[in-house]
């Protein structure tokens, strides 16, 4: 009955429409009056205030004990934005950077220009803005601070990797993500342009989820899969496997580690695979996402079901069965991307932006990461072509900033 | 003539202040926080105090001994200016200036520790019709109450004569002579490609 109000609404909205429309026609326009009076009577108008009154109350907190852009559900714009310090740059830079970013992320997320901004009009929309920050081992040492042994790029996997340096790892990370993709361009520009003279982009990945998809909804890839369905109880019992902690290096603590893999798909081959052979290569039904074995998409997965002739349900080498956990750490959180970046060349230009946290990605990450490598039907038409690992950095509470523990 | 130019920029400038102040307030869903290098001016019991303050860096301070233009010169777009001569570095500071007293206060001078002289500077149409600065009549009035909007393109305390490179992402302090006494503030550096007007007349060191 939700829809009732909006019905009285619009009934009266197309009026105005027709009005305006027929004063078009009058200007001459008058080939367009028939078809514009059809799509008034069909399409009730919508109210402009309400968007832009949801996206500015949609402000993030920045301050807190770990930093935003991690455990809220993803917004549907992003862009993750690796850079490299510029040669000469020593700690006081690092913290010069940092310092910087604390106060550009601060005013961001609270939907304010930054210092120097002379359009804070674009950042008055914070869409639910998060700035995550990354660092990579060299920013560590410059600091001066203990580098985590998992802080440098994955091992190799050679059965899989098609690894372009273009892609690869970078000495800090910013992800940004945002409901508004204006929202993300400002953000990114920005917190470009305040540390040029520190520091330069290497490689930019934009990405996008499916905005009309419900909230706990898992994304749904552009290989039509719902992606991201199994995951830890980050704000419960699992929070360790999110993020470091006393075993970790005390600048590290209530931070994590991100992997970002940017995966490209095969689609052209992707298209000549009926539905069995998808569903079969992942384990999991396309419509509801739920195991081949049966259940909804929150049902646990029946690995053992054999059918008539005694061949298991989920293949021996679909990608859920191989991705299962076989230890209770090997669990992270995921927080992927599409990404469609057209079609110049024949390459592939469309795919995923595998985006995994947790505390120790080589405990917790690459023996899940390995057994795909070694088998999975997914192979078939997924390819990775970028791996970069990031320390994420605690949060910055009240007048501190971002990554000030390296330097103590 | 002057005095209208200025007048007329400073009501652009306050009405763009106050839009600002309002887009903020609607956008902020978490608990304010104030810059922590603002700290040093944000005491609430000072009379005068800068809010959102910032100092354009400068990262190519030539030395004394050098008279070499093109040292100076090849100084990237995003450093401060290198002045007209390129020997003389120079930045600005910006912000909103913010009365929280009753009365008027005029800003007359200023000072600060890595510049050998402080100018308030505005932004005026010369006879050609370009935008030049120059040192402002009067000083700064802020209105009781009020706001006063230091901006790139507008009204702004010009610190000449550089004894030191100003890095971005630092701090500097600058101290303002005003009627309601001595206010010194501590301000972010910040790099920033704007602000590259031309200045009349060229400032010069006698």
């Amino acid at each position: 009955m939700s829809g009732s109000g909006a019905g009285g609404d619009g009934a009266a909205a197309p009026r105005r429409r027709t009005v305006l429309l027929s004063g078009l026609a009058g200007a001459g326009a008058g080939v367009a009056a028939g078809v514009g009076g059809a799509l008034a009577a069909e399409r009730p108008a919508p109210s402009p205030d309400t968007r832009l009154a949801a996206g500015r109350a949609s402000a993030r907190a920045f301050r807190g004990t770990h930093q935003a852009g991690i455990l809220e559900a993803p917004p549907a714009q992003a862009a993750f934005v690796a850079f490299d310090l510029h040669e000469q740059a020593d700690g006081d830079a690092v913290r010069r950077l940092l310092t910087v970013w604390t106060d550009d992320i601060e005013r961001l997320m609270a939907g304010r220009g930054t210092l120097t901004d002379l359009e804070p009009e674009l950042a008055a929309v914070p869409a639910s803005l998060t700035v995550t920050v990354g660092v990579g081992p060299r920013v560590v040492e410059l600091a001066g601070a203990e580098r985590p042994d998992w802080l440098a790029p994955l091992p190799a996997f050679p059965e899989i990797d098609a690894l372009e340096d273009a892609w690869g790892e970078g000495d800090l990370l910013l992800q940004i993500c945002a409901e508004s993709p204006t929202t993300v361009a400002h953000a990114q520009r920005r917190l470009t342009t305040s540390v040029a003279d520190l520091a330069s982009v290497r490689w930019v990945q934009r990405g996008f989820r499916e905005p009309f998809e419900g909230p706990g909804i898992p994304m749904r890839n552009l290989l039509g899969q719902v992606d991201g369905t199994v995951q830890p109880d980050v704000t419960g019992l699992d929070a360790d496997l999110l993020w470091v902690g006393a075993d970790g290096p005390a600048w590290l603590r209530g931070g994590s580690s991100v992997v970002v893999r940017r995966i490209g798909m095969r689609l052209d081959a992707w298209d000549r695979a009926d539905r069995a052979a998808r569903e079969n290569a992942i384990g999991r039904r396309l419509d509801t996402g739920a195991p081949v074995t049966g259940g909804t998409l929150d049902s646990a997965a029946d690995l053992e079901a054999t059918d008539e002739l005694g061949f298991h349900v989920i293949d021996d080498a679909a990608h859920m069965r191989r991705a299962h956990a076989t230890a209770p750490h090997e669990r992270f959180l995921r927080r992927p991307y599409s990404y469609d970046d057209g079609v110049e060349g024949g390459g592939m230009r469309t795919g995923l932006v595998f985006v995994a946290f947790q505390a120790d990605p080589a405990r917790q990450f690459v023996p899940v990461q390995r057994r795909l490598a070694q088998a999975d039907l997914l192979n078939l038409w997924t390819v990775p072509v970028g791996s970069a690992v990031f320390a994420v950095l605690p949060g910055a509470g009240s007048g501190e900033v971002l990554g000030q523990a390296m330097f103590a | 003539m002057h005095t209208t130019t200025s007048s007329a920029t400073r009501r652009v400038a306050l009405a763009a202040a106050a839009a600002m102040l309002t887009i903020g307030l609607a956008g902020c869903g978490s608990t304010s926080s104030e810059e922590p290098t603002d700290a040093g001016s944000a005491g609430s019991s000072a009379p005068l105090t800068l809010q959102d303050g910032w100092v354009k860096a400068v990262d190519d301070v030539p030395s004394p001994t050098s008279t070499s233009m093109s040292s100076a010169m090849p100084s990237s777009s995003a450093s401060g200016s290198a002045g007209m001569d390129g020997s003389m570095p120079m930045t600005a500071m910006f912000g909103t200036l913010h009365n929280d007293t009753g009365s008027d206060i005029t800003v007359t001078a200023g000072s600060s520790p890595v510049a050998g002289m402080v100018q308030l500077h505005e932004t005026v149409k010369t006879d050609s019709g370009s935008m030049q600065m120059q040192e402002k009549p009067g000083g700064f009035v802020v209105p009781a109450g009020g706001d006063y909007t230091l901006e790139p393109g507008g009204d702004h305390v010009m610190l000449m004569d550089l004894s030191a490179p100003l890095a971005n992402g630092s701090q500097t302090s600058v101290t303002l002579t005003t009627s309601a006494g001595e206010v010194t503030v501590t301000v972010p550096v910040r790099t920033f490609t704007g602000a590259e007007e031309s200045y009349a007349p060229a400032p010069s060191a006698s």
